[in-house]
């Protein structure tokens, strides 16, 4: 048999990076059905691309461009109307950095 | 008056006639919302004040004798991942739970100028991740064929909508077939565009490299209708495309099927097709050989990698586009947290539901320190070859005809716990997606258990012209797309599969 592609350290790190709490239960499902995924992505690794540009984007826009015009946009209040908290016009978080 | 299979120009025709008012419309799909829709599922939210509201001012003005919009009286359902001002935008997750937004996606807006007339908000699987609906954070959506089954997905609340008369047409996205595949489950019609045609602006964004906004409707001729609409550039999105929109209703007869050459790409005939599928899709072929056209066998020989290119490269879109669901700026939060990783960690633990959080996991895993060159890559130069096979083989055929799905649709609950088996049903469909190009799903029969099958065909970028007035001849002679679902019938004990 062939190394796993991901361990339970490797699920745990990605999913920390990703910024996802997983539940100890979650992990035991999700470890071997990203585990089976991995395995057959593994196709691709058979094919020859030397020489081969990826492609990013399927048309050719690049670097469209528009005038650096001032437009009308939210006002605060409807720009804030679906966060959970405010305070005198601001979004509120929780602490970023340590007392 | 029964407005099912009318299209909606027919239906206009009424309305502005004066045979029928706007009002009696939106009620006619009201009260079949209202009598099947608790079967179906298809709704998360029905719009019945702001449809009547809006009918109501539709007929006010043609009483009065003003203009009105180019789809005045069409009554539209919209997948919950276009954004709707004031109207509850949930993109069937729990993440985005009562979220109201304060503007509208695009697409939705160019419709409602016009007149056309909301109905309801459609189920889908989160934030269009699935192909079934069943990994939607509220409920899964039936197949009006056969409630045991599933629709498709993941727009398979606006194919089961269309396909069982609950409005004329209605937006979907089409990422990996999420268009063409329930609307082939569903026995209907739908049009994935090219990349760039219809904005992605106000949808959640899924792979934005791959997110195509789209139509579905019981025939070619209101697909034509509406995509005339939607279609062009917007500044909102700087990947919409700055061509001409073409008068797709008047192209649509403007095709010649004697000596049209249509491509059979063979890898799409074989493994893991379904056999009832094959036969009826390759019937479909030989219609239109008997119609004057020539059928080429030709070969796609990288459609096997079309799954694997997907699985890397939609994932990794997805994994960046799904970091703005902090729970700060909208969507639902665990409240308070001791800081503000445990904060994000937290809220997106919890309401983000398990395809979301394995699709956003493969996606940084893909994309992480030492990954990268070996999925993401490596995908992308793959996708090269999946695009110059379609576009080499458009040089010597006019339009490819294909299955857009390897089976009918299957039981609910069937592939739910298997998420590879999931992906593996998108084998048709995904590789169109990966090239960028256009392609039509529409029924031509059924099977066994009387399931709808259909095919789809695929043209070059921006034909949609084309391969919509080849799908409208098709319609011509078939009458696949009339037929009505056991429910549409009222005939619901069929539909339970009795």
């Amino acid at each position: 048999m062939s190394e796993p592609k991901i361990s339970m350290v490797d699920l745990e790190h990605i999913a920390k990076l990703a910024r996802i709490n997983l539940t100890e239960s979650e992990k035991t499902i999700f470890l071997p059905q990203l585990e089976s995924v991995l395995e057959y992505l593994d196709v691709l690794n058979q094919v020859n691309t030397d020489n081969v540009e990826p492609t990013f984007r399927v048309n050719d826009q690049k670097n469209v461009l528009r005038d650096d015009l001032i437009k009308d946009s939210f006002d605060q209040k409807t720009a804030l109307s679906s966060a959970s908290k405010t305070q005198d016009g601001y979004f509120v978080v929780p602490g970023t950095i340590k007392k | 008056m029964d407005l099912k299979n009318l299209t909606i120009t027919q239906i206009q025709e009424l309305l502005f006639s004066k045979k029928i008012t706007a009002v009696e419309i939106v009620n006619f799909y009201l009260e079949r919302i209202k009598k099947i829709d608790s079967q179906i599922k298809a709704f998360i939210t029905v719009t019945e004040k702001e449809a009547l509201k809006k009918a109501k001012v539709i007929d006010e003005k043609i009483k009065k004798g003003e203009s009105v919009g180019k789809l005045a009286g069409a009554v539209m359902a919209v997948k919950d991942i276009f954004l709707t001002k004031d109207i509850k935008s949930t993109a069937s997750s729990q993440v985005l739970k009562g979220y109201i937004p304060q503007y509208s996606s695009t697409v939705y807006q160019k419709l409602i100028d016009e007149d056309a007339i909301i109905i309801g908000k459609t189920n889908t699987d989160p934030f269009a991740f699935g192909g079934s609906t069943e990994n939607s954070g509220f409920f899964t959506t039936k197949n009006p064929w056969n409630l045991s089954k599933v629709p498709g997905g993941s727009s398979g609340g606006s194919a089961a909508a269309v396909a069982a008369d609950l409005c004329q047409f209605a937006l979907g996205t089409d990422t990996g077939g999420s268009i063409r595949q329930p609307a082939s489950l569903c026995g209907i019609s739908g049009l994935k565009p090219t990349y760039g045609l219809n904005s992605r602006f106000g949808i959640t964004a899924m792979a934005s490299s791959f997110d195509c906004p789209g139509v579905f409707a019981k025939n070619i001729a209101d697909l034509a209708l509406v995509t005339q609409i939607t279609a062009g550039v917007d500044s909102k999105d700087a990947t919409t495309v700055d061509n001409p929109v073409p008068d797709y209703s008047k192209l649509l007869k403007d095709v010649n099927l004697k000596g049209l050459k249509i491509g059979l790409p063979k890898e799409y005939f074989s493994d893991p097709i379904n056999s009832e599928v094959k036969d009826k899709v390759m019937l479909a072929a030989k219609e239109f050989e008997k119609k004057g056209a020539t059928l080429v066998d030709i070969s796609l020989p990288s459609t096997n990698l079309g799954i694997a290119v997907y699985y890397v490269l939609v994932p990794s879109e997805i994994s960046a586009n799904m970091a703005r669901y902090d729970g700060i700026r909208f969507g639902q939060n665990t409240g308070n947290n001791p800081d503000i990783i445990s904060y994000y960690m937290n809220t997106r633990g919890k309401y983000m539901e398990a395809e979301v959080k394995r699709r956003i996991i493969i996606g940084t895993y893909a994309l992480s320190s030492g990954y990268y060159d070996a999925y993401y890559t490596k995908a992308s130069k793959v996708r090269t070859l999946i695009k110059n096979e379609f576009v080499d083989a458009l040089k010597n055929v006019d339009i490819i005809l294909a299955p857009v799905s390897p089976t009918t649709a299957w039981d609910i609950g069937a592939k739910a716990n298997d998420p590879l088996q999931m992906y593996l049903a998108d084998a048709f469909s995904v590789c169109i997606n990966v090239a960028g190009i256009p392609s039509v799903a529409l029924p031509c029969g059924f099977d066994s258990q009387n399931l709808p099958i259909g095919f789809q065909l695929i043209g070059n970028f921006f034909e949609e012209s084309k391969i919509l007035s080849v799908a409208h001849q098709y319609q011509q002679f078939t009458d696949y797309h009339l037929k009505e679902t056991p429910l549409s019938r009222g005939d619901a004990r069929r539909a339970e599969g009795f």
